[in-house]
This record gives structure tokens, sequence and C-alpha cells, in this order.
């Protein structure tokens, strides 16, 4: 576990450093606190906590997807990722080092938007394991799609789209019943459904999520397999 | 300690290298040559196991672990800075991290340790890079054209680095189109042209046998007279 170690922590140096990777992290859990603060308050026909559901699971659908994503694919870009595997890093190694990072990043700022949505602390527990188990899907795939694209470019061109219909959908899916029936099997819709109704049974939309990250972790597996984890030639 | 034995390797139709061999005994400095295009990345990759032949068998003596390597590419991480880089690597190689600053410090590159790599000139990376490459003092160390683009100076002090890698007990692998530097450096060297050996030995002996010494083996005119072109 030392090379997996050694990458988590270069990750940590990365993201800090990386304005752009930096923003996505921090924006989302701003606007849910300055909605909430300036707009839900003030205003009591809005739900108080509406703004840190709907920027959370925004969240979701699109750091981690974009960000795993983006660093596997600049790993490769670069030739970095054929320097470790010259070193004797494993491809899990790889792999638990960098979504490992972006897995704890995401359980933080989970824990932060609950914070600031101020739920009790049995639906606190609920609605960051829900963040947290949507994380894992948005992980898989992007590392899906950071080892099928050749390089940063074509991670963008792939991750861009996917995380705006994953995104965005349940925010879309409240206005459209249409775009509601077909986004039911997102997990990014499930994970809207459960944050805004913590106290309602969560068992079927569990289910779905699960569902997700079993079909995400098959692709995921057939593209690993087809691609491998290697430098470019 | 490398031994390559008839290797064919294809992309598409195009044959890149037909019929490679040679050997590399343990400690010694060995120098493939060839100008651009001619197949020596590709000899690295397959002797890295970063790609495989279609034909032939290769072997080397030791494990991944204890190889070094730079290539053109030098894949550093751009945010990071030099030391930070090489703390990546001696943190995967399981070495106390003072090993990172002596690397730093044998390439010259004390006082920039705390850059980051995006502020770098070309040569310095190239330095960071071969910092990396010698950090966990590899048994067998390839190097791909390591001085080409570097200032005199550095690239004698590098000379200087790899000569006293293989006192240490080193067998080093490079490539390079600089016949100077192959005479000066290399035990051996292999003539690459189009993908083929046309010539291999110790560079005097080659030299000696195409009658092209001046005061010192001309290795780039036996290269013109065997290929009909110019190494650069």
């Amino acid at each position: 576990m030392r090379s997996a170690k050694a990458i988590f922590i270069k990750q940590a140096r990365d993201l800090f450093r990386n304005r752009m990777m930096l923003i996505q992290f921090i924006i989302f859990p701003v606007m849910a606190f300055v909605m909430t603060e300036f707009v839900a308050k003030s205003t009591p026909e809005i739900p108080s906590s509406m703004f840190v559901t709907m920027f959370a699971a925004m969240f979701i659908g699109m750091t981690p997807l974009s960000m795993t994503a983006g660093v596997i694919a600049e790993d490769k870009e670069h030739n970095s990722l054929r320097f470790l595997v010259m070193a004797g890093v494993k491809p899990h190694e790889y792999l638990i080092g960098t979504c490992g990072f972006t897995f704890l990043a995401c359980a933080l700022v989970s824990l932060l938007f609950g914070l600031i949505g101020g739920f009790t602390s049995v639906e606190l527990a609920k609605f960051v394991a829900v963040l947290i188990l949507g994380s894992c899907a948005s992980l898989l795939l992007g590392a899906t799609i950071g080892l099928f694209s050749k390089n940063q470019q074509a991670a963008t061109a792939i991750s861009t789209p996917t995380f705006m219909l994953l995104a965005f959908s349940p925010m879309i899916a409240q206005f459209n019943t249409n775009v509601a029936k077909v986004s039911t099997i997102f997990y990014t819709q499930q994970v809207n459904t459960i944050v805004n109704n913590l106290t309602d049974g969560i068992m079927k939309p569990i289910l779905i999520i699960l569902a997700n990250i079993a079909i995400l972790l098959t692709l995921f597996i057939i593209v690993y397999r087809k691609n491998k984890i290697r430098g470019k030639r | 300690m490398i031994k390559m034995n008839n290797i064919v390797k294809r992309f598409d139709n195009h044959t890149v290298l037909s019929d490679v061999t040679f050997e590399v005994k343990e400690k010694e400095i060995f120098g493939l040559l060839g100008p651009s295009g001619a197949g020596k990345t590709t000899i690295i990759n397959i002797l890295t196991n970063q790609l495989k032949s279609d034909s032939g068998s290769h072997e080397i003596n030791v494990i991944p672990f204890e190889t070094g390597l730079m290539l053109d590419e030098d894949g550093l991480y751009v945010r990071l800075s030099c030391i930070e880089n090489l703390d990546v690597f001696a943190c995967i190689y399981g070495i106390p991290r003072k090993k990172s600053m002596e690397a730093l410090k044998s390439v010259g590159l004390i006082g920039a340790e705390k850059k980051p790599v995006s502020a770098l000139s070309r040569g310095m990376r190239q330095r960071l890079a071969f910092a990396r490459a010698i950090l966990h003092s590899p048994k067998i160390l390839f190097l791909d054209e390591p001085t080409s683009g570097l200032d005199p100076g550095t690239a004698q002090g590098i000379h200087e680095i790899i000569q006293n890698l293989r006192k240490n007990g080193a067998t080093i692998f490079l490539t390079t189109h600089n016949m100077e530097e192959a005479v000066k450096l290399c035990d051996k060297v292999a003539l690459l042209h189009k993908g083929r050996i046309v010539e291999q030995g110790a560079p005097a002996e080659i030299c000696e046998r195409h009658h092209a010494f001046k005061t010192v083996p001309d290795l780039e005119s036996v290269f013109i007279k065997m290929t009909g072109m110019d190494v650069q």
C-alpha cells in the first residue's frame, strides 16, 4: 500500500495547486451556504434545506466524475502513468491512491453540506451516507472515462455531457414528467430523492443506486481489462 | 544482463524493427545510435515491457523495480515542486526522503527544489527527470536521449553521473544521435538504421573496421558510409 499512499499524497498536493479542480470542490458548498443564508432563510415558502440538497446532488453528479476522469487522463497524456508502472505501482494501487483521495474529499464536502443544512444527527448520517454512495458511482464512471480516454481533451469531451446529464436531470425532472421518468434510473436522481425526503423510506432509491454502482463497476472492469493501466505508446 | 534476439515489430503494415539482435553485459554502457525514427524508443518500449514485439524474444535479468527510466516525455507532475516529484517515487520505492535531496544535488538542482516543474526550463526538467531515474540506484538505467537539448556544461555533468553509476555497478542502456557522446561514454554501440542494426561493437573497433579514425574514432562517418545518410 506504499504506492497507493504515495499517489494519495501526490493527489492531495496536486489538488491544492489545481485551481480548476479546487473550485469544483468549493463552489457547490459555498453556493449552498450563500443561498441558504440569504435566500432560503428570508423566504418562508422555500424549505430551509432546499439549496443544500440541490447543490449536494449536483456536486455528487459532477465533481467526483470530472476529477477522476481528468486525473487519470492527464497521467496518461503526460506519460506519468508509465513511470509509475515502471516503478512497480500496480493498477489497483494507482486506482486506490487516485480515487481514494477524491472519495475522501467528497466525503468531507458531503459532511460540510450536511452541516450547512442544519439536519438532526440521524438525518445528517443518512444524508452523508447517501452522498458517499453517490460519490462511489460517480468515481467509477469517472475512472472508466479516464481509462477509456487517450488524453484530457478526450476525457473532457466525454465527461462534460455525461455529468451535465447526471447532475442536471434531477432538477429538470421537477418541471418535466418525461425527463422525470427517464431520470429515475440515474443514481443522481435517487440521491436527490433521498436527500429531499430524509424522513421517508429509502429502500427503493438505495436499491437503484446500488444497481447503478453494479452496472458501472461492470463497465469499469470491462474498460479496465481492455485498456489496462499503462502509459501511452 | 539485457538480450534481444531477432526482434521484429510492425505498426499496421509498417515494419519499424526487423531482426534486431544484441546483448548488453553487466556494468556495460551500451549505446543505441541512429537518427530520429530509426526505432530506438521502440526498442526501449519493448525492453521495458511497454510494448510487445511481433516475433523474437528479449530478456532482462532484473525486476522492473530495479530499472530506472528517462524518456523524451518526462512524465513529471507539473504542479508539484522538484522535491515533491522525487518524494512521490521515494515513497513508492520505500527509500528515505533524504535520497531525493541527494539526487537533486547530483544533477545540480539544489536551490530549485521548491520550484514547481511548470516553472523549470527544458534543461532543468531533463535534469529532474534524470534525478528521478537514478533516485533508487537502479541496476539497469534506460536513458532515451539523455542530453539532447542540454547545454554543454550540463551534458558534461550528466556524462559524469552516468560514468559514476557504472563504476557503482549499474548497467546503462542509452539511445542517442550524438556520436561524440557515444564514443566518449559507451563500451559498446549498435548503429540502428530504419529498424535494422547495421553495425555493432566497441566504438573504436567499429571505426577501425571501417577505417574511420581521425585523431579519435569517427563513428559519424561510419554511420554515413553504412546508411548513406547523416545521423542528425
